[in-house]
């Protein structure tokens, strides 16, 4: 019966150690998994497909209540005047860099990148308007919004369109298919599909800021 | 490939820190410039009483950092939101290690001024015996801790003035910013322009002999200060001329427009040349001159700013 006893209490000891150190094990691989899994959004913009109607600018505008006379899109008309009928458009608009000067310099982090899914963005009510994001930007994309007096920067609509489960206003209004917007760090999304069969380049790589939208410029060798 | 698609436009529209980010420059400068410079006489010449070029010294760099703080406050788009970036701190931001210095700072030029206006603050608060009391209290307190309170003001006077260089350096978009030699440049044009700004203070309302010792020391050293200075300006024009294709199209600001102007005349006329006519040209009778003394470290003065304006401005007009 003693030795029952002690079997038991054995058995007992090796059955739940088992148990919590499993579910322990289990849950640091989930923690890693999950690790692993947080997303990093990216755009494309493709030059090949853009023809300039700017419904980008006024989707971005309409959803984000960007204040009159103020964009955090833009489209540049970039044509070469020797060549006028090859049309060529290019989108400004924040990079969404990985190293963001912006979130670097901003001294009451109200830029900063969202925890949840890695996008730069802004808390107006913490920004004191000190215009130093906007300075620090390589990009030059970033401005102080009139209505809210605090600086302000494309998030791809993260408030928003996002929050709402839907795509970015301007990839949505694309008749074109001009804009492709993902997870970057998800292998099947359409926009990883994409960026393994065409060249893609970021603007001013030299910064080192590593943006997240990717340019497919339209490239003519000559026919 | 990479220049295969670029765009130029972009949301700022022109200079986005304006001439009050300039003026804080200056006062900046002013303020850490003339403590580092006065306290180190002190240091050197072992003195023990209290100096007209340091009571000078510890009024101005109080004066000009507490208002520095305004223009740096009066530049926000929400000035009453400044109190956040005093709860918020970033560490890689320059801004927020800069407002850090500066809150250690000012208590700093606060208790230097303490010491060295006791007798006048005693004298105001007389007839409140009781305020007196404690003043009296604090200060057999404070009186305990001046020498390391001098060598902290030191310290973190430099540190005032190369903040704000590193602050403007670290723009990379601005090749006439984003330089090593800018914080040392600010450094320096703050030792000049607090040299002139103490001692003028010092012979005007201290009653310091213009030709005294401390002021012969002053005398002496500004000119290697201005040496340095202009040889560092040489040396960021020279890196620009010498850099990459984006750097070698600012050396237009120095070459043609108002920017050239502001530069030649503001910072090298009046900044350097002004003084030097004045002190070395003109003969030992006008060099010796109140009005001379008074117009160079004027002119001292102006050429800082002339040279903070031109920094801030050209700058921020020719970017990438």
């Amino acid at each position: 019966m003693e030795n029952d006893g002690k079997r038991r209490a054995f058995l007992k000891v090796l059955g739940l150690g088992s148990v919590t150190l499993g579910t322990a094990g289990y849950s640091v691989a989930m923690a890693a998994e999950k690790v692993e899994k947080k997303p990093h959004y990216g755009m494309i913009f493709d030059q090949n497909k853009c023809v300039g109607c700017t419904d980008c600018e006024v989707a971005c505008r309409k959803v984000n209540e960007v204040p009159e006379g103020q964009v955090r899109l833009y489209l540049e008309n970039k044509t070469d005047p020797a060549t006028p009928m090859e049309k060529r458009y290019v989108r400004v608009s924040c990079q969404q860099c990985e190293d963001a000067p912006c979130v670097a310099v901003c001294p009451s982090k109200a830029c900063h990148r969202d925890g949840k899914t890695g996008i730069v963005t802004m808390n107006p009510d913490d920004c004191i308007a000190c215009k130093y994001c906007i300075v620090a930007c390589p990009y030059d994309v970033r401005f102080i919004n009139h209505k809210t007096k605090a600086a302000e920067n494309c998030n791809f609509c993260l408030n928003t369109n996002l929050a709402k489960g839907k795509e970015p206003a301007c990839v949505e209004s694309c008749k074109y298919k001009a804009l492709v917007f993902g997870d970057l760090n998800d292998e099947n999304a359409y926009i990883n599909q994409i960026l393994h069969v065409k060249d893609s380049v970021r603007m001013k790589p030299t910064y080192g800021t590593k943006p997240s939208l990717r340019y497919i410029p339209v490239v003519k060798v000559g026919v | 490939m990479n220049g295969a698609i670029n765009f130029t436009y972009g949301f700022s529209h022109g200079v986005e820190w304006g001439w009050p980010i300039a003026v804080y420059l200056l006062l900046a400068g002013i303020s850490g410039g003339a403590l580092i410079v006065a306290l180190l006489v002190c240091f050197y010449k072992k003195q023990h009483e209290d100096t007209p070029l340091l009571k000078a010294a510890s009024l101005v760099s109080f004066v000009t950092i507490a208002l520095g703080m305004v223009f740096l406050v009066g530049d926000l788009e929400k000035p009453l939101y400044f109190w956040k970036i005093l709860i918020h701190y970033n560490f890689t931001s320059v801004m927020s290690i800069g407002v850090m210095a500066i809150s250690v700072y000012i208590p700093l030029t606060v208790m230097m001024c303490l010491y060295l206006f006791e007798k006048e603050i005693s004298t105001i608060l007389a007839k409140k015996i009781q305020i007196l009391g404690y003043f009296e209290m604090v200060m057999v307190l404070l009186k305990k801790i001046r020498p390391l309170i001098e060598v902290l003001s030191v310290i973190f006077a430099v540190v005032i003035c190369a903040y704000t260089g590193f602050l403007i350096s670290v723009l990379v978009r601005f090749p006439i910013l984003n330089t090593a030699i800018l914080p040392a440049l600010f450094v320096v044009s703050g030792l000049s322009a607090g040299t002139a700004s103490a001692s003028m203070v010092a012979t005007w309302f201290f009653k310091e002999d213009a030709h005294s010792s401390d002021m012969k020391t002053l005398h002496v050293i500004e000119w290697p200060i201005m040496a340095v200075e202009i040889m560092l300006i040489a040396m960021l024009f020279v890196s620009l001329l010498v850099g990459n294709e984006f750097q070698q199209t600012t050396t237009v600001a120095f070459q043609s427009g108002v920017y050239a102007n502001l530069f030649w005349f503001g910072v090298m006329g009046v900044g350097f040349g002004l003084p030097l006519v004045l002190n070395f040209a003109l003969g030992k009778h006008v060099a010796n001159s109140h009005t001379a003394f008074y117009l160079s470290g004027m002119a001292s003065v102006t050429g800082v700013l002339c040279l903070r304006m031109f920094i801030i401005y050209a700058g921020q007009t020719f970017g990438v």
